[in-house]
């Protein structure tokens, strides 16, 4: 589908869902109000910013996975597909990992190469995100790192996304939590007192982006799923100054290398729970070179208090892994929604093989890797309830759960530093509700009988029409 | 020059827009790492009217380090 992500913003534009604002602007406060605004519309398009005050010719792209209109797009999708239809395109598309890698020798990232006088304020056109941010940050970067002990897989090389704060003219810090993938190489690099090789892509295709932010195993590439999804190879090339692996059609590659054991006051951030992060002690990169495409577009995200941009980028995207690692073992799993705030809470649909069983769903949902800091409120229900139907799982909150029996709060595991409710950041909880019928031996509810749902979708059809007339008329 | 955040005297320009026009300067602290643009609002660039929750007071050696530094490992 997509090589780049200048093919998908061509598509974006055929279908209405790419607008573009020509009016010569500051870069703050009116570009988050941009951002802001394209993603609380009804399946809010991107938005290219074109004309920015000191920074002429230059482009930002925002909002570019912020609807689902657009996402459905990016799985090449029409672009009424609702999440469900989505959700189950995404699983197929994921059996077909491993998807094919192809080096390119003259990638076109590398168009213009700079290594002299970096200062990437003045190279790129970044802004504050959020008021009250501690500087500029790429939210939206695919970010390359290799395990210097295993440098010739694909396999543990990571592309993930983490925040970067611009902190001088060649000065990033980045945020690299314990559970995330390029935690590993760091420390592994730190042991040796050694400095890590790093490079921060931006504005590469729609799918390198969504797995870039997908919580997939340590030994999966990202580069091969992202060509399982797009359904063709992924093009990419190496880096000038180190061996990783770029994105050969990226819009801009920053290069460089994180300083060994040192740590530097970053954030804070305001962050996808809807908050701002505290001011913590993080690492730091220093750049080497900045390569980018001819005439090259900034991509990056707008976050605020959910929704915006960033839930939808990591929606699908959290669901189904957490789907496949569940269902490995238990195949009566129907269907993951773990679409708010990145999984911290989560519900599942889910047949009881035997009384409790769900609770024990639950309990491994708890044990993934991406479950053990984020899922910390886990609601299961039915295999008949849709749990992309808030309606049906309120209903089924409402009509299935013993408080009792069925709520289970399990205090001091691992949380995620972020959410607000983290304290000291990094302890939470699990809060379990279990909205499944029971199946023996445990009681079975109290005999009742569901009401069933008569034949109405040929009606659905027939009134949704004449609603269309009657709104024309 | 004064950091807008943590007040000390650390901090210093460090980008000017790339198009000579002086449409805007920016400056970074080097002790909190805080950068600003010269263009901002109030609320963000000048110290009397931030929020002061914002504000970093104490060390900064005193901060929350999330991923602390392993121990040396002899090769």
């Amino acid at each position: 589908m997509y090589r780049d992500l200048r093919s998908f913003l061509t598509k974006l534009e055929e279908e209405g869902q790419l607008v573009h604002i020509t009016d010569e602007i500051l870069p703050e406060p009116t570009i988050r109000e941009i951002g802001r605004a394209a993603c609380d519309l009804p399946n809010g398009p991107a938005v290219m910013i074109e004309n920015i005050k000191g920074h002429p010719g230059k482009r930002v792209v925002l909002n570019v996975h912020g609807s689902w209109a657009n996402h459905a797009l990016m799985l090449g999708m029409d672009k009424t597909a609702t999440v469900k239809e989505q959700f189950f395109n995404l699983l197929e598309k994921w059996d077909r990992y491993p998807g094919e890698v192809k080096y390119v020798g003259k990638p076109a990232c590398q168009e213009v190469v700079i290594k002299d006088n970096i200062n990437i304020d003045e190279m790129l056109p970044m802004f504050r995100i959020n008021a009250y941010d501690a500087g500029c940050f790429f939210s939206k970067a695919s970010v390359v790192t290799k395990d210097l002990f295993d440098p010739d897989s694909l396999e543990t090389e990571n592309v993930g996304t983490y925040r970067l704060q611009v902190q001088g003219k060649d000065i990033i810090g980045i945020q690299a939590l314990p559970f995330h993938d390029i935690a590993r190489h760091v420390t592994k690099a730190e042991e040796m007192n050694k400095p890590l090789p790093i490079a921060i892509c931006l504005g590469v295709d729609p799918a390198l982006t969504f797995m870039a932010s997908t919580p997939i195993n340590y030994d999966q590439s990202e580069y091969k799923y992202a060509a399982a999804i797009n359904g063709i190879p992924c093009e990419i090339a190496k880096a000038l100054t180190s061996n990783l692996d770029i994105p050969a059609n990226a819009e801009y590659v920053i290069e460089g290398e994180i300083i060994p054991r040192q740590r530097f006051a970053e954030g804070p951030f305001g962050e996808f729970p809807g908050s701002y992060s505290g001011t913590r002690l993080q690492t730091r990169i220093k750049v080497k070179c900045i390569t980018h495409r001819k005439d090259p577009i900034f991509e990056n995200l707008f976050m605020g208090r959910p929704w915006t941009e960033i839930d939808y980028l990591l929606a699908l995207n959290t669901c189904v892994p957490l789907y496949k690692q569940l269902k490995e073992t238990m195949p009566e799993i129907v269907a993951v929604n773990a679409m708010y705030q990145h999984g911290l809470t989560a519900i599942v649909s889910t047949a009881n093989r035997f009384g409790g069983y769900a609770k024990s769903v639950a309990f491994r949902l708890a044990s993934t890797p991406h479950g053990i800091s984020y899922c910390k409120n886990i609601i299961l229900v039915g295999p008949d309830v849709d749990p992309f139907n808030l309606e049906q799982v309120m209903w089924s909150l409402s009509a299935r759960v013993r408080p009792d029996k069925d709520v289970i709060v399990i205090p001091y595991t691992p949380g995620m530093p972020l959410d607000p409710t983290s304290e000291p950041p990094g302890m939470g909880g699990k809060f379990i509700i279990d909205a499944t019928n029971p199946a023996p031996p445990d009681l079975i509810l109290r005999e009742t009988r569901l009401i069933d749902n008569p034949n109405s979708k040929g009606f659905e059809k027939i009134i949704s029409d004449l609603q269309k007339k009657a709104s024309v008329k | 020059m004064k950091c807008v955040r943590c007040l000390h005297d650390t901090a210093a320009k460090f980008a000017e827009a790339p198009d000579g026009s002086g449409a805007w300067e920016m400056y970074v602290c080097s002790r909190c790492n805080f950068t600003w643009r010269n263009t901002e609002e109030d609320e963000v660039i000048n110290p009397e009217k931030r929020d002061p929750y914002f504000q970093l007071k104490g060390n900064i050696e005193d901060l929350q380090v999330l991923v602390p530094v392993p121990p040396l490992k002899k090769s």
